[in-house]
This record gives C-alpha cells, sequence and structure tokens, in this order.
C-alpha cells in the first residue's frame, strides 16, 4: 500500500535534484535490507556492504560499455558477480564471529577502496578497465524508464521486490536455518543445520542485493566516482542501519533516508553537510542507549501505544 | 544400544573425560555426578562437538565419522542445560526448523512436527513467539524438537532445571513416554535423584571425569562410592 502510495506520487512531487536523490536513497534502501537482514537474522556485522555495491556497479558499467545487452541482463550479471564476491567474502568470515568477522569485512572493504581509486569505473575507455579521461560514453537505462521518474519507480520496484526476496527466505528454511544460527552454533547443529552452507547463502544474499544497488545506482547516475564507495561510507551505512533498527523495512528506509536525504537537506539549507556527522553521532548513542530496536521500534511501539488507547 | 567405548575428552591438559565406558540398553537411561563431573562433556563428545577419542556406537552404527549437523540428520537429538529454542521463530518454527534439515519429503516433515505439537499437547502455543513462552513452555517445545523425525539417540541435558515440582512430574511422564514415540534410545542428565530413579532403568555416575559406577539405578544409588561423591558435594556446598 505504501509503496503504492509512494511508487505514484514521490516520482510526481518530487522536483529534478531530488528525483536524483530519491533514486540513489533508494539504491541504498537495498543495501542496507542486506546488511539489516545479516545483523538482524544472523547476529553478524559486515562492514563491507557499499564496497560490494561498487563491484555491483563497477561489473554494470562494464558491462554497459562493452556490450550491447539490455539493461536488466546487465543487472542481474552484476547482481550474480557481486554474489560470488559476497561468497569470496564470507570464505574467511565463515570460521569468525563478532568483532572478528566485523573486522574481516572492514579490510575486505578497505581493499575494494583502494582498488577502485587507482582503477576508477569504467565509463567507455579502452581495456579491462575501461577508463577515459574527463569525457564519458553515455549509460543506457532500460527502455522503459529512462526518464528520472520513470526510473526512480524502476528503483520502487525493485525495492519491493528485494524486500520479498528477503521475507520470502524468512518464512522458509533458509530464514530458520539463520535463526538457530542467531541463537547459537550449537543450537544450530542440533536442528541439522549446516552452519556453513546458510552463512555462505547469507552473505550470498548480501552481496546480491549490493550488487543490485550498485547496478541501479551506476544506471542513476551513469558515472560512479570511487568516493561513493570509501570503506567508512560502509561503516556509516551499518552505523545508521543501527540507529533506524534492523529488524524491518522501515528502520531500513530511516536507515537510507538518513545516509543520503539528510545531507542533500543540510546541502539545500546550506549548512555544512558535516554537521550530519554530528547528528549521526548522537542518534546512534541515543538508538544504543534507548532503542534496541531502533527509531523503527520506537515508532512502531508508539503508534501501537496510540492505537489501544484509541 | 548406546555404546561408549574408552571415551576420553581432553581440554588442554585438563582430562574432563578419562577413558568411559558405559553400554546403555535402556529405552531411558541417566547419567548423574557433581558439578563439573563430565556430564554435559559426554553428551557433547556424542553431538560430535568436541574432539575426543574412543568410539561412540548406536546398535552397529557407529556415529564417530559424522560432523555434528549429520549426526542430527542421522538421528541424534538433544536439548541443552540452557535451553536453544529460537525466540524469534514461533514455536511451530523452532520444531520445523529441525524437520527441514532431515532426509523427508515436505508432506512427511509436516506430520512429523504435527505428531510432535500433539505428542507434547503444545497446540495452543503454536504459534507463539518463542519469546514469550515461560520456562517450562520452552522445556515442552524443546522435548517436541527431540522426538521429531525418528530419531536413534535422544540426549536431555537437565530438561528439569529450575522448573516446579508439578512441571517436573509433567515433564517427567513426556520423558517416559518417549520410547513408544520414538524407539530412540534416550539419555538424560539431572541433579534431581528423584527425577533420575522414577524415569532412568540404567545410570551411569561420573565424578572428576571418570565413571565411578554404571547399572540399574537403585543399586547404582545406594553405592557407597556414589553416595560419598555426592555427600561431598553436599559438604562443598554448605
Ligand atoms: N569447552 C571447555 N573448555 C575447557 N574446559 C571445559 C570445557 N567444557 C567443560 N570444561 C570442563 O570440563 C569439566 C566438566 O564439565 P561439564 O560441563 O561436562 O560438567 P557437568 O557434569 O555437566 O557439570 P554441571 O552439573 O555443572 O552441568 C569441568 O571442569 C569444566 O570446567
Ligand atoms: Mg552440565
Amino acid at each position: 500500500m505504501l509503496a503504492l502510495l509512494v511508487f505514484i506520487f514521490i516520482p510526481v512531487l518530487a522536483g529534478g535534484q531530488w528525483v536524483k536523490i530519491f533514486i540513489s536513497t533508494g539504491c541504498f534502501i537495498l543495501a542496507a535490507a542486506g546488511v539489516a537482514f545479516m545483523y538482524a537474522r544472523l547476529g553478524m556485522v559486515s562492514l563491507g556492504q557499499i564496497a560490494l555495491m561498487g563491484i555491483g556497479g563497477w561489473v554494470m558499467l562494464r558491462m554497459n560499455h562493452a556490450f550491447d545487452l539490455p539493461f536488466e541482463i546487465n543487472l542481474a550479471v552484476a547482481g550474480a558477480v557481486t554474489l560470488v564476491f559476497g561468497w569470496l567474502l564470507a570464505m574467511p568470515a565463515l570460521k569468525m564471529r563478532g568483532l572478528y568477522l566485523a573486522l574481516i569485512t572492514l579490510m575486505a572493504a578497505g581493499g575494494l577502496e583502494v582498488i577502485f581509486s587507482t582503477f576508477r569505473f569504467p565509463n567507455g575507455g579502452e581495456g579491462f578497465w575501461g577508463v577515459m579521461p574527463s569525457v564519458a560514453d553515455p549509460f543506457r537505462r532500460p527502455t522503459l524508464a529512462s526518464s528520472d521518474a520513470d526510473y526512480l519507480r524502476y528503483i520502487i520496484l525493485a525495492i519491493v521486490v528485494g524486500f520479498l526476496i528477503i521475507e520470502l527466505h524468512m518464512r522458509t528454511a533458509p530464514g530458520r536455518a539463520w535463526a538457530m544460527i542467531r541463537r547459537s552454533e550449537a543450537a544450530a547443529y542440533a536442528s541439522g543445520v549446516n552452519v556453513v552452507y546458510y552463512k555462505a547463502w547469507a552473505f550470498g544474499l548480501a552481496g546480491f542485493l549490493a550488487g543490485i544497488s550498485g547496478g541501479l545506482l551506476a544506471g542513476g547516475l551513469g558515472l560512479l566516482d570511487p568516493a561513493t564507495f570509501r570503506a567508512s561510507e560502509s561503516i556509516m551505512l551499518f552505523a545508521l542501519m543501527i540507529v533506524g533498527g534492523s529488524r524491518g523495512w522501515l528502520g531500513v528506509l530511516i536507515a537510507a533516508a538518513l545516509y543520503r536525504i539528510v545531507p542533500a537537506l543540510f546541502n539545500d539549507w546550506g549548512i555544512d553537510a558535516d554537521i550530519s556527522l554530528i547528528i549521526f553521532g548522537a542518534a546512534l548513542l541515543h538508538a544504543i542507549i534507548t532503542a534496541p530496536n531502533g527509531l523503527s521500534g520506537q515508532l512502531i511501539d508508539l503508534f501501537s501505544k496510540e492505537s489501544k488507547r484509541t | 544400544m548406546i555404546t561408549l567405548n574408552n571415551l576420553t575428552v581432553r581440554f588442554g591438559g585438563v582430562t574432563a573425560l578419562d577413558a568411559i565406558s558405559a553400554q546403555f540398553c535402556q529405552p531411558i537411561s541417566g547419567i548423574i555426578g557433581p558439578n563439573g563431573a563430565g556430564k554435559t562433556t559426554t553428551m557433547n563428545a556424542i553431538s560430535g562437538f568436541l574432539d575426543y577419542q574412543g568410539v561412540i556406537n548406536w546398535n552397529d552404527e557407529t556415529v564417530d565419522d559424522l560432523n555434528p549437523f549429520k549426526r542430527t540428520r542421522w538421528g541424534l537429538r538433544r536439548s541443552f542445560q540452557k535451553e536453544q529454542i529460537a525466540d524469534d521463530l514461533s514455536v511451530l518454527d523452532n520444531l520445523q526448523a529441525i524437520a527441514d534439515n532431515l532426509p523427508l519429503s515436505r508432506s512427511e516433515k509436516r506430520a512429523e512436527v504435527e505428531h510432535a505439537i500433539e505428542s507434547m499437547s503444545i497446540a495452543p502455543l503454536a504459534n507463539r513467539k518463542a519469546e514469550s513462552l515461560n520456562a517450562y513452555e520452552k522445556r515442552l517445545a524443546d522435548l517436541g524438537r527431540c522426538i521429531i523425525g525418528n530419531p536413534k539417540i535422544i540426549m536431555l541435558d537437565e530438561p528439569c532445571g529450575g522448573l516446579q515440582q508439578e512441571e517436573t512430574d509433567h515433564l517427567g511422564e513426556l520423558i517416559l513416554k518417549i520410547p513408544e514415540l520414538t524407539g530412540a534410545n534416550t539419555l538424560i542428565i539431572d541433579h534431581d535423584v528423584d527425577l533420575i530413579s522414577r524415569i532412568c532403568t540404567e545410570t551411569l555416575v561420573l565424578d572428576f571425569g571418570k565413571r565411578i559406577a554404571f547399572g540399574e539405578t537403585a543399586n547404582v544409588l545406594a553405592d557407597p562410592k556414589v553416595k560419598a561423591a555426592y555427600l561431598g558435594v553436599e559438604e562443598d556446598a554448605k
């Protein structure tokens, strides 16, 4: 319902600049959904999500400039390649838990940061890395959604599909296996759960979502900048996901909105965007101290109290 | 029949289990002993959670080559000293989580889960989130998990720990039904000697990782060595 309303109105109401901001917000919603489910359902902290998004974006641009395939096929390839990278990331991480797992994913993100800033993103140039100075070839969006407003609708649709994929997992065997793993590995083994397999599956799904969101971001902007995918950005997204709340779609929306829309608003109002960092820090403290389920948990509690009163 | 043959577990320099041998021939058998005797360690070895020396058999089958989750798929079930059900799943999903991993068809899995719910009389709890259950209800759900899918060995680590007397009595009745429900061999750890003597035909007594007695429960409990081990604990407790 909400998705439908948003689907119809936001692209119409928002002015040109804001449509672009909503497009990138939408991409980060998908990526955040990946980290959120890893954290809420498996208790695993992944600090490499935005770096993985960079891989998806890189593959998307590479495909776009190298071949003449439709957008959707490029997007599927971006998702699949990033899924495999998610698995690679899972390899060393499978034996680890908690802080060590977080550090491994952060190191991987750091490594990718170096690669992205060294080789940059393909823009139509020659060779494997495909980079040419200054000018860039155009990026082909999906034929159905070449205007910004239509492309935003396309992304909202992708978010809905992404949420449905996660929900489907939660209601079937993988979701139950993940819940047992989160309880404890002993509980998982006692349930016959192949822990390594299902952890790898979770990394794969999170990687896939990152890949799709990176691919969509490439489509939204036409060009990608290595600065977008710095390791620190992955940490920021994770922190904001804690602020928003990791357990449901509302928390993910809040996280991505804080990540993209708040700095843009500040820009609009002529406030230094770095101020948002201070606000994020305060929000994180607030969430850790008073709201174990994040802002979304507080909002849901508030509404359920209100509706009980009436 | 569960056979332990020279089961030995070491943690660094500490020998937690020292060449334990025992043949549990009865449908329900007990393992008792003072705190730190090695009871849970015995179950963890049978689960394959730790490295051990020695051989573990069930009838003619040996489980030593199987890793932990394959042991569950093979037919090992267990509950833990501290219950390990997933709080964010419903009771039904907690049961389904085991059925998911068994080599059964979809309809067989559903039938197994329903059978377990019926046997434990927990239908009213089936759709409740596990986090909303009290300690007793969690133990019932845990026991329900253990009888899914024709298990061969069931191990219950202090199933009645922290329960009221009536609840313990009722859970004891349910445990007594396990043999006819499943045909599995059941091992039970508990500190409640009344419970053990009521439901376990045979009992193994451990102390400091050593077998100090094994046999018919009444005989074992009358053994002076066993009394001494328990008296020692009681004195320590004071
Ligand atoms: N993972 C481990 N690493 C090191 N030592 C351990 C480990 N697990 C158990 N131990 C030690 O092995 C001994 C036996 O422990 P175990 O948990 O089997 O006792 P228990 O008989 O179950 O006692 P309780 O009645 O308190 O549950 C104890 O001394 C314990 O400290
Ligand atoms: Mg114990």
